[in-house]
């Protein structure tokens, strides 16, 4: 390999791109797109408060005025407190008529056996929606609690009644350490490797986005052919790789550090300040799958990528590998109720899925230091052999015009290399 | 020998593309690789370029295997194209780098070429923005830009205007003159022919003819002879058979008679000549019957 040609690669990829005209209205949509909501929550505070109640009345019936038919008597008359948002009805039908007239967004009939059952029926217009929304509302449960309780307990054990718990996290490591302490330490611990982790697959969608359009470019104005005739495939792949992987990582930063000014500098704060709450193994061996991680994506995008005739073509066949990156995102679930689950560990150790795995998984809980090592030496393991499959499709796949090789062509080609 | 070729084979599938060929060519020769459409001239070619691996054989090139020697080799691809959106003089120096040039040795090379081929004004401007005949001269340089020992054009004349083809044959003639070896190739033999010193015509990846091109051109001397006269006799010697063809008379020689006898007869005899021409014969046709030879010894006619 000749380094000083795969520098001339990547600086020429680079400079060249980076001028691009899709490419500058891509790294400025994100600014531009911050500024103008800014201005626009500026200008329309009011409109933009009322809009946003408006929304929320649409997704949560309960925010709204609630109908109440009491036939157990425990509820009337109507706390003062809650006289503006419950209001009591004689009959069921009065109730009814008052949702279809929407003056209420839905109506609560309790039932005389209330006491026993717990039974309450929720009319509302449209969907059921509403009924569903009634049972998790904070507010309603306490109208219920408030109206059950009041003056029978201490109004301490009233306010307990309707908020029996706050939780309030603290983890311990296998060997009985304080990992963190807080819902914000954890969100902290965790949200800034997750989205390195979004980052990374970000990169690669962007940057193999470019690196397959370059190729394109240079395989439909024919020029490929005197490129390879002046530098090893491997040279010119790796040049790519880099010049390319720069563009793509100078995109993201430009959108993240866009977003973190426009917030007022909160994003960045939460992420240095998550930054200085994540234990340093945790946040180098971040830096390590996303770096291992970026090479191996975007060599395999690449050599798959480069058999494509058209820059469409190309999309759809590098799409594969990213769908692998995204995996991960996948079984989130999963993982989130125990990042080391049977799943989770498989994956870890699977080459295209490791990368992202890891990222996740690492900040959430003590990871075995088998699956450290072992899905590191996967990567390590698969990088050269990506490198070498990814060089050999390139070598061919860049004088492929016209036509898409068939699976038995492409066979031929890693087979025989030419 | 500049370029050696050792039994050259490549297949594509079931298809023999080259077919155990085997050439040299010398330092400071001009070279010509003909053939027709179709004949292996681009396989080779790239597989000299190292673009391509051969099946078996070899090729090297100033004693290196292709993949050494790219530094001093330099092509021009049939299929033309350049970056539609790069500054002329930007695309000349990428192309310099990547053969291994320094970024200040490419500069200069590169404003010298430009000013060779009048260019020197649009170094700045986009490579799209240059007509037609402007970007094949710019194509024509940006394959010497790294300034090579050996250069290998594949059918350099493809689609010039007749301008353009006498001013890529003067910058062939300069390339020459400078030592450099160039190795031609094109399926317009006649276009080609005068310029070579030696030839290798190929066919279905085979080798056809081979060597020095007067040598071959003697080899395939003209039994026809063109003779204008108001009337000729009947028999004359060394002449197997007379055609009256327009006011002319085509004479085909008997085997082994030599036209300048055949004209020193035609002087004894009296005949009053007002023209004697020895047609001269197109390499197209030398190769037409050397192929036809070829089928005919391999029974494959």
């Amino acid at each position: 390999m000749d380094w000083r040609k795969v520098w001339v690669i990547a600086r020429h990829e680079y400079l060249v791109n980076v001028r691009r005209t899709g490419f500058i209205v891509m790294t400025a949509i994100v600014p531009v797109l911050g500024i103008l909501a800014l201005l626009f929550a500026a200008l329309f505070s009011g409109e933009a408060r009322k809009l946003g109640e408006s929304v929320e009345k649409m997704f949560d019936p309960s925010a709204g005025v609630i109908g109440v038919v009491d036939r157990s008597g425990r509820f009337s008359p109507i706390l003062p407190e809650y006289q503006d948002r419950f209001r009591l009805y004689q009959s069921e039908a009065e109730a009814e008529q008052a949702v279809l007239d929407e003056d209420v967004t839905l109506a609560l009939v309790i039932g005389e056996d209330y006491l026993e059952t717990g039974t309450v029926v929720v009319v509302s217009k449209g969907s059921g929606f509403g009924s569903a929304a009634v049972s998790d509302s904070l507010s309603v449960r306490k109208f219920f609690v408030d109206h059950l309780l009041a003056g029978r307990v201490e109004p301490i054990l009233q306010k307990r009644a309707v908020e029996p718990l706050k939780v309030q996290s603290r983890v311990l490591s296998s060997s009985g350490q304080r990992q963190s302490e807080g819902p914000w330490s954890i969100v902290f611990t965790f949200i800034v490797p997750y989205f390195m982790a979004i980052f990374l697959v970000m990169t690669i969608f962007v940057s193999s986005g470019y690196l397959l359009q370059s190729v394109a470019e240079e395989k439909e104005s024919r020029i490929i052919e005197i490129i390879v005739s002046s530098v090893r495939p491997v040279e010119l792949m790796t040049g790519k790789i880099a010049g390319l992987g720069a563009l793509g990582l100078t995109q993201v930063l430009v959108w993240v550090l866009s977003v973190a000014s426009l917030s007022g500098g909160a994003v960045a704060l939460l992420a240095i300040a998550g930054a200085s709450l994540i234990p340093a193994r945790v946040l180098t061996l971040e830096v390590v799958y996303y770096v291992l991680g970026f090479i191996l994506y975007a060599t395999l995008m690449a050599g798959v990528g480069v058999l494509g005739t058209t820059t469409q073509e190309s999309q759809q066949l590098a799409g594969l590998f990213s769908l692998f990156a995204a995996l991960p995102y996948m079984v989130l679930g999963f993982i989130f109720a125990n990042p080391n689950v049977l799943i989770a560990r498989v994956l870890s150790f699977f080459p295209l899925t490791a990368p992202t795995m890891m990222m996740i998984r690492l900040p959430l809980a003590e990871v075995p230091w088998v699956d450290v090592a072992g899905s590191i030496a996967a990567l390590l393991l698969s990088i050269p052999g990506a490198l070498w499959l990814g060089a050999r499709l390139f070598r061919v796949g860049v004088l492929i015009y016209g036509k898409r090789p068939t699976l038995k062509e492409i066979w031929l080609i890693v087979r025989r290399g030419s | 020998m500049i370029i050696n070729v050792q039994h050259l084979t490549k297949r594509y599938g079931d298809i023999v593309a080259v077919d155990d060929l085997s050439f040299a060519v010398e330092q400071g020769e001009l070279f010509g690789l003909l053939g027709p459409n179709g004949a292996g001239k681009t396989t080779t070619i790239r597989i000299a370029m190292d673009i391509l691996h051969p099946d078996a054989g070899e090729i090297t090139i100033l004693g290196q295997p292709p993949d050494r020697a790219k530094r001093y080799v330099g092509y021009l691809p049939e299929e033309r194209g350049l970056y539609r959106n790069l500054k002329v003089l930007d695309t000349l120096v990428y192309l310099a780098e990547l053969k291994g040039m320094s970024t200040t040795t490419a500069r200069g090379r590169a404003k010298y070429l430009l000013e060779r081929v009048h260019l020197e004004e649009w170094a700045h401007r986009k490579v799209r923005e240059l007509s037609q005949g402007m970007q094949q001269r710019l194509q024509f340089v940006a394959s010497f830009v790294h300034d090579p020992e050996v250069l290998f054009l594949d059918e350099p004349f493809k689609g010039l205007d007749p301008l353009n083809v006498e001013r890529v044959k003067e910058l062939i003639a300069e390339l020459r003159q400078q030592g450099k070896t160039v190795v031609l190739s094109s399926h317009q033999m006649n276009l080609v022919e005068v310029l070579c010193d030696r030839i290798l015509l190929i066919n279905r990846g085979r080798q056809v003819l081979y060597g020095p091109l007067a040598e071959i051109k003697r080899q395939y001397a003209p039994n026809t002879i063109r003779v204008r006269a108001p009337h000729l006799p009947a028999t004359l010697p060394g002449v197997a058979n007379v055609e009256h063809d327009d006011g002319a008379f085509n004479l085909t020689l008997a085997e082994g008679s030599d036209p300048q006898e055949v004209l020193r007869g035609l002087v004894a005899l009296g005949v009053e000549i007002q023209s004697f021409e020895v047609a001269p014969v197109p390499l197209e046709e030398i190769f037409v019957a050397a192929v036809r030879e070829e089928e005919a010894r391999y029974g494959l006619a």
